[in-house]
């Protein structure tokens, strides 16, 4: 009976649902966490009687055919990579992005990630460092005897040295963005890393050909809005009992049919 | 005698199929933009009987026959989702996509920008703007799709050049229960449908259509089906425990 297989379908892509809605939901309070969303489309159809075959010499056509689908298939859980709220933090290295781009982050590796949450640290040497310690690119080192830090919208980062009344420039922050931003990979830890989807990254100073502005003192929320996620959480888990019952009931009419023979 | 077995073994197979139907309904309760399914049954006239005894009108015996199962195009509920490529219909017309095996038409507007800049389904294929796919250039930003289909942009160093990046394309079917579906909650027009320009549906930026599906609609229907199958299950065993008896009966040779 297809009706089995085809509510399995349907289960399957309610739990991948759930999965990503309670990864969501964990990642409430995430700095700079983009939520994703589960994808769903229906699978193929079996069609018995094709729509507008001729069911006569005089040129009659079928007006609807049968036409069984075989369930669901998920087919992406794409991120949604709209702007995050600002919360203000009033920490010096906390470093919020309004509008488009990524900070550029150098893995242990070597190799190039791109994050969207600007919780910076110093590190021993006075480099800049996210949270776990990767170096934010271009290195930007902070004189140990720096009395302040300012980094402007533009992403330059200055410092006021003792015994000094001007501010000398100590680096500049850049931005990266990608023309299809959902189709980076995420590897956790807030990074994503550039793929084929994505395109090619795009280098650019903050404020300038569409980049957006740095905010000093400011962390970026999560864009996870608790109301849909748990609406949706509710609708998946409805979705996936009623699967259930269609199992259940296709499982019935086996048996009734069984239960035919004495 | 016989016929009554038919009869229920005709019924069964269409519920069974109306199952399937019901099945795929619920399984694509969250697919957006997917419209549901119905079945059509009739009744088909078999053989008359031939005895002379039965009256005219009882001559006559109806098989079941599924003969086809119908789109219901009613909308969805419309979901709010803020994503600026996520775009819902408000009306009845439907946007083009293009695929390998020619053009399509969907109702699911979830759409994503790929590498080179197209705006794409979830798996990829282009949507088609009335002059081929919509391309936007990598220092875009702030897309606006307005409710007729016409897709600005800001582009480039100054945040108040504004651009153009087309127009999507909507068209209206003249038959929409005649479209054929595809998966991928896409649908094709079969020949002797015609696809015409629509000017009466817009588009509504930053939402998604839900699938039409009625789960309420959909579990009744589902009960019914079980129900009525268990009926026809008990029926087919009635007759049989009749051959049955009549056999024993007619049998038994009295001593």
């Amino acid at each position: 009976m297809r009706a089995l297989y085809t509510a399995a379908t349907g289960m399957a892509a309610q739990e991948l649902n759930v999965q990503v809605i309670s990864n969501n939901i964990a990642n409430m309070t995430t700095t700079g966490y983009k939520r994703q969303r589960a994808e769903f489309q229906d699978m193929l159809y079996e069609h018995v009687s094709r729509v507008g075959t001729q069911t006569s010499s005089q040129g009659n056509i079928l007006p609807a055919g049968i036409e069984i689908g075989s369930g669901v298939k998920s087919v992406a859980t794409p991120r949604i990579m709209t702007q995050g709220t600002l919360s203000q933090t009033g920490k010096d290295y906390d470093i919020a992005i309004r509008g488009e781009g990524f900070f550029n982050i150098t893995m242990p590796d070597g190799t190039t990630s791109y994050t969207r949450d600007g919780s910076f640290e110093l590190d021993a040497q006075g480099r800049l460092v996210t949270a776990s310690g990767n170096l934010v690119q271009p290195g930007i080192t902070i004189p140990q005897n720096a009395t302040s830090v300012v980094i402007n919208t533009q992403g330059q980062v200055s410092v006021t040295l003792p015994g000094s009344t001007a501010t000398s420039t100590v680096g500049q922050i850049t931005l990266t963005r990608f023309i299809n931003k959902a189709g980076l990979q995420g590897i956790g830890d807030n990074l994503y890393l550039e793929t084929p989807a994505s395109g090619s990254p795009q280098a650019g100073t903050p404020s300038s050909d569409g980049f957006g502005d740095l905010q000093q003192g400011n962390l970026e929320q999560a864009n996870v809005e608790a109301v849909t996620e748990i609406s949706s959480l509710i609708a998946a888990q409805r979705a996936y009992e009623m699967n259930a019952k269609v199992i259940s009931a296709a499982d019935q009419m086996l048996s009734t049919t069984s239960s035919l023979m004495r | 005698m016989h016929n009554a077995l038919m009869v229920g073994l005709s019924r069964q197979v269409a519920l069974e199929r109306e199952l399937d139907v019901v099945a795929n309904n619920i399984a694509n309760i969250n697919t957006t933009g997917f419209k549901s399914d119905g079945a059509l049954f009739e009744e088909f006239i078999g053989k008359t009987a031939r005895s002379d005894n039965v009256r005219p009108i009882d001559r006559k015996v109806s098989f079941v026959s599924d003969r086809a199962t119908w789109i219901d195009m009613s909308a969805g509920a419309m979901q709010r989702t803020g994503n600026p490529t996520d775009i819902a219909i408000d009306g009845k017309g439907f946007m083009a996509v293009q695929t390998a095996n020619g053009e399509r038409y969907t109702r699911s507007g979830a759409f994503q920008i790929d590498s080179q800049g197209q705006l794409v389904t979830a798996d990829g294929n282009p949507v088609l703007g009335d002059a081929g796919p919509i391309v936007f250039q990598p220092t875009d930003r702030n897309i606006a799709i307005s409710p007729d289909g016409t897709i600005s942009v800001q582009e480039g160093a100054n945040a108040n050049t504004e651009a153009l990046r087309g127009k999507l394309r909507l068209v209206s079917v003249d038959n929409p229960g005649a479209l054929q579906k595809e998966g991928a909650n896409l649908f094709s027009a079969p020949a002797g449908v015609t696809v015409t320009p629509n000017t009466t549906s817009r588009f509504v930026q930053g939402a998604i259509e839900k699938s039409n599906v009625n789960s309420v609609l959909e579990m009744t229907r589902m009960i019914d089906v079980t129900r009525s199958y268990t009926n026809v299950a008990t029926m087919l065993q009635q007759q049989a425990d009749l051959q049955k008896s009549a056999i024993e009966k007619l049998a038994d040779v009295p001593n």
